[in-house]
């Protein structure tokens, strides 16, 4: 049992090894080991472009996230209340929006936005007062954040509301025996209580935001995402700097798993 | 503020966003699923089957994925189960939170960075030199449907793990205690008590990884060679290289089709297993 | 820099100018032959007032958007324009002109400048995508520079859309190592060995353009038929040839250089990449013929940064910048001024500058192979196959 398990663990990393070894390959090709260097480090900071596609990918993940945890929160709570109609019809629109695949999502995203776009840009140019370039929908960094928004918003509903139907009733409903406000006792009880859900799903929104490629190729417009852009380096010519960005990544994402996982543990224990 | 007002508020958000971004994106797709291929790309609204009875033309990719993504569903459940067993039940407390996140690790790193380290290991210079090494010559591994299956498993397999580990986490290890103290074989043991608690993490860890592969690029695109197909392939072939959009969405359209049914099923007879719904809906 | 003719009879001298009145030789070509090309330059740049000035000498605002294929610029001359003018570059690589087409008709707006192939031009005016050229706003071009052949389709209907950036060839790379030391010759032999001794060694290209071109070469047809018989015939070899082939992907550098593939349709500064690091590939054009293709600069009608985009192409213009880039690509220019700048041994490099008679079977991609249905449809279902 135990030997199976080193198996299983040499299995997956085994190849983050080979993408970190290779990262200090001194030549220029990926398959061939030449020397020890640090160069593709100092290579991957100072290129402009993969300084501007890390941005843009952070600025995505973390919006993205933001509006899904916030808004997602929000729904989860509002649904908790709800039955009839319109809960059914967001339990269904939540079903869908999970269980497309990514590539449906920006496929439609592309096509759907592009039309809206086509007929809303001559309202807009022709009802802007004279003298002023009138703005112009299109295809972008808000695009690619709405659509990965859609996605993840459901997700955190589903999460926060996992956590709200694990709640002890008997304590809302003693805060408003104790003539608390609605707001009050959302603020004062529910809240602690789920911020660790909400907490969990911003994270798990901000990794899927980061990570994600298909969406992004088809809605980023003329943006480059992180992960756009090591998929073109990819395409053609790769050289160690894509290990190096890979391994930096990597080590981050660690970073920030351990942090996270430091927080929900201690979230855990306040709000019991 | 009645709480009705205070309902509506808080669903508002959300719900002009599941507008904009899903109800009507969907809607344009499946419209222009009727529609034709315009003569310099594009579409032209129409109202003809056409897109529907060429596609035929892409059976390979939909064959594809049909039989690859139930494989690779099926081949990480088959090592992921023993792995979540071996956390659950077999390890201290003070290890098992340090493998647990060795395991959530890989998954938080980009998977198309790690599908990349792929294309080097099934690679001439890789596996195949070892083989060489050791006297078995011309095996090759990198761009055949083994390749893309090795990609989807490694690239699944903590999706897969982690699911089943909760579910047998929750198990009650004083039910195997009494089951051996009555005399029960470990394989019985396993097969009456801790498999059938553990349906539910099963069901939604294959879920998870069946509905990821169904629309899946990246593996295919980067392992395969461009050889082997996934309809997730044909998609971003017919709307970003041929730009056929009305084909494209007649695809589109089938594979949420065939996807929905296929899940649809695959929770029916769940259910029949014993799980609840919302078992395997939460994620 | 290589030495400058400046001993020249009197006889020779006329003689010359009296071309350059006629139009046959260019301005630049004139005054570096005569060598009053050096003598203009010191005086140019001793004396501040004859510098040339930027056409970006006002505000042109702190980005520009550049949409280009890979492998294809030296990242330095980026550098020294955003030093220039304060603009920052950014850049999106792309595959395939047909990729970059279906972006562009997505509604992609956002880009500045492009580099379109010489057979796209047509459609992209019939679309209404591309902006029409200001040379006013480009002093760093000079059309009597340029070699016709790679700058024509850059005009459609007598409007200036681009400027030639780069031209090349379409051929195949083979690694001869695995063929007893031997090149091949034809496209015929390139699909027979792949059925053959190379089965699951050759890579096709992810484009339909140079994938279905070289199976009708195969045939004797034209590399850009559109005709149903001859596109049946080329289906039915890709698609028994499949089988038989390492990967379809334009992306053949990798696979050739650590030895999985032996043989790829290649492009020729590719090629010539991997004629350097590795001898033992050569590059080789297919006698029945093949793509000879122009990139050319041009600028989208949605960029809503034009000063900036005129600003990029004029610096790129410019011969000192182009040889930079050239000496990193691999790709020759149709520029006779950055010519004449090359260092000798690429001038005379056979994979960058092949000789006329292999040139002259070579065709230029036609505009209809961008848009027929039938073309589009075919790669599609080989890929899917």
């Amino acid at each position: 049992m135990r030997l199976y398990a080193i198996c299983v663990y040499l299995f997956l990393y085994i190849p983050i090894g080979v993408i970190a070894l290779f990262s200090f390959n001194a030549g220029r090709h990926a398959s061939q080991l030449q020397g020890f260097s640090t160069k593709w480090y100092g290579k991957a900071l100072s290129n402009p472009f993969v300084m501007d596609a890390l941005e843009t990918s952070l600025v995505v993940a973390f919006c993205s996230a933001l509006f899904a945890s916030v808004f997602g929160t929000m729904a989860a709570v509002a649904l908790q209340g709800i039955r009839g109609p319109v809960r059914a019809t967001f339990d269904l629109l939540i079903y869908v929006a999970v269980m497309i695949p990514g590539i449906v999502i920006g496929i439609a995203t592309l096509i759907g936005l592009v039309t809206v776009f086509d007929q809303l840009n001559p309202l807009i140019a022709a009802i802007w007062p004279d003298g002023f370039k009138p703005p112009k929908l299109r295809m972008g960094i808000g695009s690619l954040i709405a659509a990965h928004t859609m996605f993840l918003m459901a997700l955190v509903v589903i999460i926060v509301r996992a956590r709200l139907a694990g709640m002890d009733r008997a304590l809302t409903e003693a805060s408003s025996d104790l003539y608390a406000t609605p707001m009050g006792t959302f603020r004062q009880v529910t809240l602690p209580m789920i911020f660790p859900a909400i907490l969990a799903g911003f994270l798990l929104s901000f990794t899927f935001s980061f990570d994600d490629f298909i969406i992004a190729f088809f809605v980023a417009g003329s943006e480059t995402t992180l992960p756009i852009y090591v998929f073109s380096s990819i395409r053609r010519g790769v050289t160690p700097e894509i290990n190096a960005i890979g391994t930096m990544v990597m080590g981050v994402s660690l970073l920030l798993l351990i942090t996270a996982q430091l927080l929900l543990q201690r979230g855990g224990k306040k709000s019991r | 503020m009645t709480k009705r007002t205070r309902n509506w508020l808080l669903l508002a958000p959300a719900g002009t966003w599941f507008l904009v971004m899903l109800i009507i994106p969907l809607t344009v797709v499946f419209i222009f699923s009727f529609g034709e291929r315009a003569s310099s790309g594009g579409v032209e609204l129409a109202l003809t089957l056409e897109q529907y009875t060429n596609l035929p033309a892409r059976w390979a990719a939909f064959k594809n994925t049909m039989t690859l993504a139930p494989l690779g569903t099926m081949a990480a459940l088959l090592i992921a189960y023993p792995l979540a067993y071996f956390l659950a039940v077999k390890t201290t407390p003070r290890w098992k939170t340090i493998l647990l996140v060795l395991v959530i690790v890989p998954f938080w790193t980009s998977i198309l960075i790690r599908s990349y380290a792929w294309i080097f290991l099934l690679g001439g210079r890789g596996i195949p030199a070892l083989f060489e090494w050791v006297g078995i010559e011309g095996l090759r591994l990198i761009n055949t449907p083994f390749a893309v299956l090795v990609g989807i498993i490694y690239g699944y397999l903590p999706l897969m793990v982690f699911p089943i580990y909760v579910s047998l986490d929750k198990l009650d290890k004083r039910l195997l205690e009494a089951s051996s103290d009555l005399g029960a074989k470990p394989w019985k043991t396993f097969l009456q008590i801790t498999l059938p608690l553990s349906v539910p993490g099963i069901a939604t860890g294959c879920m998870l990884v069946f509905i990821l592969l169904m629309g899946e690029y990246l593996i295919p695109a980067l392992l395969g060679g461009g050889k082997v197909f996934f309809v997730g392939n044909a998609l971003v072939d017919l709307f970003l290289q041929s730009r056929n959009w009305a084909y494209g969405s007649a695809v589109a359209v089938t594979l949420v089709v065939v996807m929905l049914i296929t899940v649809t099923i695959y929770m029916r007879l769940i259910s029949r297993l014993g799980a609840s719904r919302e078992d395997v809906s939460i994620m | 820099m290589t030495k400058t003719i400046d001993h020249i009879s009197k006889k020779e001298f006329m003689e010359k100018l009296e071309s350059y009145r006629k139009g046959s030789i260019t301005r630049r070509h004139f005054l570096n032959v005569t060598g009053l090309g050096a003598a203009a330059a010191v005086m140019g740049a001793s004396v501040p007032g004859l510098r040339p000035q930027p056409a970006y000498a006002g505000d042109i605002g702190d980005r520009v958007v550049l949409a280009t294929w890979p492998n294809y610029h030296d990242l330095a001359n980026f550098d020294a324009f955003t030093e220039a003018t304060g603009a920052h570059v950014q850049v999106n690589v792309f595959g395939s002109n047909e990729e970059m087409l279906a972006k562009l008709q997505a509604g992609a707006t956002g880009w500045d400048v492009y580099v379109p192939t010489n057979y796209t031009f047509e459609d992209y005016v019939k679309e209404d995508l591309i902006e029409p050229l200001d040379t006013s706003m480009l002093p760093n071009y000079d059309a009597s520079a340029f070699d016709a052949r790679y700058a024509e389709a850059g005009s459609v209907n007598g409007k200036l859309y681009g400027v030639p950036k780069n031209w090349g060839s379409t051929g195949m790379a083979v690694n001869t190592k695995h063929n007893g030391g031997n090149a091949i010759s034809s496209w015929r032999e390139f699909f027979d060995i792949t059925m053959g001794k190379f089965s699951g060694r050759t890579i096709v290209h992810d484009y339909q353009l140079t994938t279905i071109g070289s199976a009708l070469n195969a045939f004797g047809y034209s590399f850009n038929s559109v005709d149903e018989k001859e596109l049946a015939d080329a289906e039915k070899l890709l698609i028994d040839v499949k089988p038989h082939l390492f990967a379809i992907t334009s992306d053949y550098q990798p696979g050739m250089r650590n030895g999985d593939a032996w043989l790829t349709i290649c492009w020729s500064g590719d090629g010539k990449q991997l004629n350097t690091d590795i001898p033992e590939i050569a590059y080789v054009l297919g006698k029945e013929g093949g793509e000879i293709w122009s990139d050319y600069w041009a600028i989208p009608k949605s960029s809503e940064r034009k000063a900036a985009a005129y600003a990029l192409i004029n610096f790129m213009l410019d011969p000192n910048v182009n040889v930079k880039e050239v000496l990193a690509h691999g790709y020759p220019t149709a520029d006779s001024r950055t010519y004449d700048q090359l260092p000798e041994e690429l001038k005379n490099d056979p994979i960058i500058f092949p000789a006329q008679e292999l040139l002259s079977p070579l065709e230029f991609g036609a505009a209809v192979t961008l848009t027929d249905p039938n073309r589009a449809e075919l790669m599609a279902r080989f890929k899917s196959a």
